[in-house]
């Protein structure tokens, strides 16, 4: 099963693509669940669709953060009785910590940052990036895995397409309760407007200054 | 008031410097809060490589930890949530934090932070910085933040560089046996050093005009420093001997790392990016989805833009 999240990627379908992609190649009953509203379901199924992978919708208007979403996705996994769940983790930043929560419900192994994914009938061969390593890592058994992968290069950030043969789930029938799941609503953060002046920028990437470093050298 | 507790990775055999950031970021929260602050190191159980941790506690004494936690594991200890769960799960459950910070950069961050938010039931915070002088918060880049007053735990993703005053060399240590063993369901086989990371950590992209501005290009090869970046940009930059020939990006080669500052208008597929700042005109298609824009002349904001970054941390 392919998570491919809450929201529509911010710059590009490349890595929804990707994503999509590799579940395809797994075969048999692969779906692609995303969740969130119906403008965002209308592109993901498209998407799905065209990569030959079932898409099952979860129409809501919550805004849950990493937990929350991970509960979700582990209840729809749970439901499609689905033992691998790829990530697409790159298309928008939150992602990341999903793979966490969802393997963290699940009971799975977790893996981030892999950047591709091959298979056989015994395990799945993932390449993580780890800093500036690449691990070769053989998964067995459930797991949880976060994905770069790109797909195909495309010019312009297609338009949804309604899909008529979308199937939908309620929160319900997966066995969340909505009043319940709100509890882990996110509170609105900033815009993102971007940052014009020097020290506005500054502030953005003071986080990413290695310590006790110089740009002198 | 509570416990916080830093996670500290090696780099070799040495202390991870992200790891030490978040623990002078740390000291001050803790300082601030009334709490203690616990600095807790994994590590493979054998007779050596304890004697080799013990080494670190006056340094992590020095950087401002109460206490010093040694969490001992069966296996080898590589950055997988599957290697380090069993030690890291017996520190939470002996301590109970109610912060518990990571170095941004520290190797096993990306693994360990999101998954101990989640055994936690935590907000998770990415690249936090500690703000505030009596009353210490941590703010993430989007505004969120942590106070004393918050109730219910928090994970942070530290990033950038903190300082501390000197601490107290002699703190007590406290030495933890895994929990559980390693995760059976993932087994290392390989690892191999990459060239050029495409996909985590920061790129500096330049386009082949800003390359040929030798002012320019030293300016951006300042900031790729400091912030522990790779310079990229097409062949023309390599030919100009700007960048090293590995660093060269074909343009249909897509990039994903957290963060991407693109010089001019470099030819690269940057629509992975987390996040995108541009430095120089920005026309059409270019302005979409920018966390901060810088204009033009190129080399004077990269100048006050490094200046900037100097002198905050």
């Amino acid at each position: 099963m392919a998570w491919l999240g809450a929201g529509a990627p911010l710059r590009t379908i490349r890595w929804l693509d990707g994503t999509l992609a590799a579940a395809a190649t797994f075969g048999g009953e692969t779906y692609a669940i995303a969740a969130g509203d119906a403008t965002w379901l209308d592109l993901a199924g498209d998407r799905a669709t065209r990569a030959g992978v079932t898409f099952v919708g979860i129409e809501t208007d919550l805004n849950l953060d990493y937990l929350g979403w991970g509960q979700v996705a582990a209840a729809a996994a749970a439901h499609l009785k689905a033992e691998l769940i790829l990530v697409d983790e790159a298309s928008r930043p939150e992602r990341v910590a999903e793979v966490a929560a969802i393997a963290d419900v699940a009971d799975a192994a977790q893996l981030t940052h892999v950047v591709s994914l091959s298979h056989d009938t015994d395990a799945i061969e993932a390449k993580r990036v780890a800093g500036a390593t690449l691990q070769t890592i053989r998964v067995r058994g459930s797991a949880v895995l976060g994905l770069r992968i790109p797909g195909p290069a495309i010019e312009d950030y297609p338009t949804p397409t309604p899909t008529a043969s979308r199937r939908r789930y309620e929160l319900g029938e997966i066995g969340l309760d909505a009043t319940v799941l709100a509890h882990r609503s996110q509170p609105p953060r900033a815009n993102r407007e971007p940052r014009k002046s020097v020290e506005r920028v500054a502030e953005l990437l003071a986080g990413h200054v290695i310590p006790g470093r110089r740009g002198n050298g | 008031m509570g416990t916080v507790l830093v996670h500290i990775d090696l780099d070799g055999d040495r202390l991870d410097r992200s790891s030490l950031s978040a623990l002078a970021a740390g000291r001050a929260v803790a300082t601030s809060w009334g709490a203690t602050l616990y600095a807790a190191l994994l590590v493979h159980g054998t007779p050596a490589a304890r004697l080799s941790a013990e080494k670190h506690q006056a340094e992590l004494g020095r950087f401002g930890a109460d206490k010093v936690v040694l969490a001992l594991s069966d296996t080898p200890l590589v950055p997988l949530w599957s290697a380090l769960a069993g030690a890291w799960q017996a520190v939470l459950d002996q301590l109970r934090p109610r912060l518990v910070l990571f170095g941004a950069d520290a190797a096993s961050a990306t693994e360990l932070a999101p998954r101990t938010g989640a055994r936690l039931g935590a907000r998770l915070f990415m690249r936090a910085r500690p703000l505030g002088g009596d009353d210490v918060e941590l703010r993430d880049r989007d505004g969120g933040y942590v106070r004393s007053t918050d109730s219910g735990a928090a994970v942070v993703l530290v990033g950038g560089s903190h300082r501390t005053s000197p601490g107290d060399s002699g703190v007590d240590i406290l030495t933890i046996a895994a929990a559980e063993p390693a995760d059976s369901r993932v087994e290392l086989v390989g690892t191999a050093a990459i060239d050029v990371v495409h996909s985590t950590g920061v790129i500096v992209a330049l386009d082949d005009a800003s390359a040929a501005d030798p002012q320019i290009a030293t300016e951006a090869t300042k900031l790729a420093h400091l912030l522990g970046g790779t310079l990229v940009g097409g062949p023309q930059a390599a030919r100009d001997k700007v960048i090293a020939t590995t660093n060269v990006i074909d343009h249909n080669a897509p990039l994903a790392p957290e963060l991407c500052i693109a010089i001019g208008t470099p030819a690269v597929d940057l629509a992975g990016v987390t996040s995108l700042v541009r430095i120089g005109p920005i026309t059409g298609l270019h302005g979409r989805g920018l966390d901060g824009a810088l204009p033009a002349p190129i080399a004077r904001s990269l100048q006050q833009l490094r200046d900037e970054l100097e002198s905050s941390s």
